[in-house]
């Protein structure tokens, strides 16, 4: 199963609901709307099944026996997982839905739920889920890019973004303008970068993301 | 005048004995007392007689009457003194019949050879015959008869004395010896010739009779007294059970009211004229007349003291035709051969009025406390109609959606389409059995499946569970027999003990949380059903102070459930207790009585 989930693929809706009309119900009408979507009968069978990898959100009953929505939460996000999640509720509970927005929920219907709601809700998780996928495939790009200088390029590199001319690196780190200048050029080429603002862009996204 | 009183005895008594029969004694003394008059005759004869054959003959026909007396006597000592020895008795006859044939064999009687002639004497200032003349020695064989009487009766009036009745051994057995020997005396010396006398026997006699009619007439005084206390007995039987605080009839063995009383009038509008003397099936209703004959009868084979169709509500016809519901006791009485039915009948129509009463009002009570459960499971149930209400919409607009695209996939249509109808039924249901629980309806008694009961309370409540995070596991009997109960009110009770088992786990931890609802066959004569939770348990002191109207541990409870379910429950004719479980937690069970005829 988990070969269907690749970073490739287009993005799934999972559905995870105990009742299995409601469930039969919400899969049809994504399904009506074109979304690719994956039903599961309770957390356990999709903490099971679902492949972290894999794009797309999650729609998700609050109130199911066992493992609740909130629990379910919980839990993937101490594995990990950016997965965003609808949740829906039989009753709109306000204390719980303030927690689920806080733990990075993308929305919070009430049931029964209508569709526009829940397909606009479903499609803000899914645009969310690709943003926060693209900005890591280019974090991954940074990283690979920033690997790839020696250590003098990266201490040039730090010099030049904290706003230092070339000569004053060179009296920094010992040596003459023309090697710095040099040093420079290297970054710029290796980073894929044309201008010194796209690399403090680029340098202050990857510390941001603690690289 | 001496014959003219003992033919009046005679014949009092001979009516006493014409109107009782067994009164044998009266019978006697009535021969007794005319043998004696009829003695007295002869005797005046003889004294007046004028020839010496007339005399004779006198003589002779004085013996006939003097049997009659002897043997009279000799009864009346064994019939009314009920004493004697029966050979003497015999003796006493035998000799006494042998000498009244030997009289009539002689001539001219057994007293003298012959009668030589007359002799005039002075008796009582007037002149008597006596006769003069050899005595006849087989006059010895009277004598001895009379001696043997004397004899027998001393012997009989011992024996009364010694019984303890000194009176009746003075009045009669001592006046007979003392009379007879007396005048028995007078008539041996007078007819051996040893004193010029005439025979005055029966004068003596009379005394005899005078004793006994004495002590006869006690007896019939007695009579008459036990007659006045008859009446007055009878008199307080009637003022008793016209006292009785309940209608009471009497009824004889054939069935005919000899008895009402005022109370009995009242119940039944008839009047006791209209009612003593008839049929008692006119106090039943037309519809059990033809069985109740049956039922009296066989009732009168074996009277006991008993309550009257146990089991069955009995009811009384009044004067207008209207029905009356009553209890019945029946007592036989046992008046000397025949017997009576007392029956006392109790008007239960305030009871039965008070029954209704108070099954109204714990139905209303039980119908109060399900509302304020329901109020308390309300949101669970909105959840519980939402989801078939989101299925249903889901459903919906994802076939709108799919009939706008081209072309149609109408296999999808149609499986939304009666996934719709699915979904709309169990929104109904829901709907229905909320409908049901909320009815404030007549207790209604049917065979009900426990099983199915506790799964369909544990559906109900199935959205609450999951909002405590409780977690329900059912060990189910299978093949349990049915019980016979209201299903709206079972649930009730089943819904309050699952409901309850939760509150009491809401400080428990997550793992903790889990209830387990049981049922089994107990005894093979009960079902029983079990709600075990793993909460903090019930404090000894209230296991059974729970079950106290407005008894509560629960801040917005009103304390009502726990006390309504147990009423319940005692209406089904079963139990409902709590106890606490080994491990942890509490456990509330019920049992109620498997229903007959069926299985679940």
């Amino acid at each position: 199963m988990s070969d269907d989930f690749n970073s490739d693929a287009s993005p799934t809706v999972f559905v995870v609901d105990d009742d299995a009309a409601v469930l039969k119900g919400l899969g049809r009408l994504l399904r009506a709307a074109r979304f690719n979507v994956l039903t599961f009968g309770s957390p356990q069978e999709f903490l099971r099944r679902h492949d972290a990898r894999a794009p797309g959100c999650l729609v998700l009953d609050l109130a199911m026996p066992g493992l609740g929505g909130l629990e379910l939460q919980e839990l993937l996000a101490a594995k990990g997982s950016a997965l965003p999640i609808v949740f829906l509720s039989g009753c709109g509970d306000i204390p719980t839905s303030v927690q689920a927005m806080k733990r990075g929920a993308v929305d919070f219907l009430t049931k029964p739920v209508k569709d526009a709601e829940l397909l606009e809700a479903v499609r803000l998780a899914l645009e969310k889920d690709r943003s926060a996928r693209e900005a890591r495939v280019e974090m991954d790009g940074v990283r690979a890019r920033l690997a790839t200088l020696t250590p003098r390029e990266r201490e040039v590199l730090e010099h030049v973004v904290s706003g230092q001319l070339n000569k004053q690196i060179a009296g920094d780190l010992g040596t003459v303008e023309q090697t710095i200048e040099v040093h420079r050029a290297r970054v710029m080429e290796k980073m894929k970068v044309q201008s010194l603002a796209e690399l403090v862009r680029v340098f202050e996204s990857a510390r941001a993301a603690g690289l | 005048m001496l014959a003219g009183t003992c033919l009046t005895l005679a014949a009092l008594h001979l009516l006493v004995w014409c109107r009782q029969r067994t009164a044998w004694g009266s019978l006697l003394f009535s021969l007794s007392a005319a043998a004696t008059a009829a003695m007295a005759g002869c005797e005046l004869w003889m004294m007046r007689a004028g020839t010496t054959a007339e005399f004779g003959l006198a003589l002779r026909w004085l013996h006939a009457p003097a049997w009659v007396l002897v043997l009279a006597l000799v009864g009346f000592v064994r019939v009314h003194l009920r004493a004697g020895r029966p050979w003497l008795a015999w003796m006493v006859c035998g000799v006494r019949t042998l000498s009244l044939v030997l009289d009539f064999l002689f001539t001219p009687n057994l007293n003298y050879r012959e009668i030589t002639g007359l002799e005039r004497v002075p008796f009582l200032g007037e002149s008597v015959s006596v006769a003069v003349g050899p005595a006849n020695p087989w006059m010895l064989v009277g004598q001895a008869s009379l001696v043997l009487w004397v004899l027998f009766v001393v012997d009989a009036t011992v024996v009364v004395w010694r019984r303890g009745e000194q009176r009746q051994a003075i009045l009669v057995g001592f006046s007979i010896v003392f009379f007879v020997a007396l005048g028995s005396a007078q008539a041996i010396l007078a007819l051996w010739g040893i004193v010029h006398a005439p025979v005055t026997a029966s004068l003596f006699y009379m005394g005899i009779i005078a004793s006994m009619g004495y002590d006869l007439s006690d007896d019939v005084l007695q009579a008459a007294r036990l007659a006045k206390d008859l009446r007055a007995s009878e008199e307080r039987f009637r003022l008793a059970v016209e006292a009785l605080p309940n209608a009471t009839v009497m009824v004889d063995s054939r069935g005919a009211i000899v008895l009402v009383n005022a109370q009995a009038e009242a119940v039944f509008g008839y009047t006791r004229a209209e009612l003593v003397g008839q049929s008692i099936e006119r106090l039943v209703p037309e519809r059990h007349r033809v069985l109740h004959p049956g039922n009296r009868q066989a009732y009168t084979a074996e009277p006991i003291t008993r309550a009257m169709g146990v089991g069955r509500e009995l009811c009384g016809r009044r004067k207008d035709g209207s029905e009356v519901p009553v209890e019945i006791g029946l007592n036989p009485i046992r008046l000397s051969d025949e017997l009576f039915v007392l029956a006392s009948i109790v008007d239960i129509t305030e009871r039965k009025r008070a029954e209704r009463e108070g099954l109204r009002q714990r139905s209303e009570l039980a119908h109060l406390s399900r509302v304020t459960m329901l109020g308390e499971l309300s949101g669970s149930m909105a959840h519980e109609l939402n989801q078939p209400l989101t299925a249903i919409l889901s459903n919906a607009q994802a076939a709108q959606r799919f009939l706008a695209r081209e072309p149609v996939d109408l296999d999808e249509v149609r499986d939304i389409l009666a996934d719709i109808v699915e979904q709309d039924n169990r929104a109904g249901e829901i709907i229905r059995r909320l409908r049901m629980l909320l009815r404030k309806g007549e207790v209604q008694q049917q065979p009900l499946a426990l099983n199915e009961l506790v799964r369909e309370v544990l559906a109900l409540i199935q959205s609450d569970l999951v909002n405590q995070g409780v977690t329900a596991r059912t060990e189910l009997a299978p093949a349990l027999p049915s019980v016979n109960g209201d299903r709206v009110q079972l649930q009730q009770v089943l819904l309050n003990l699952v409901m309850n088992a939760c509150d009491a786990m809401n400080g428990s931890g997550p793992a903790e949380r889990q209830l387990v609802v049981r049922t089994e066959l107990a005894d093979g004569e009960l079902v029983r059903v079990s709600v075990s939770d793993r909460g903090t348990g019930i404090a000894a002191q209230s296991l059974e102070r729970v079950f106290e109207p407005f008894f509560t541990t629960k801040p917005q409870g009103l304390g009502l459930g726990l006390s309504v379910c147990r009423s319940i429950i005692t209406a089904h004719g079963g139990k409902l207790w709590a106890m606490n479980n080994q491990e942890r937690g509490a456990t509330f069970c019920f049992h109620l009585p498997v229903h007959r005829g069926g299985r679940a």
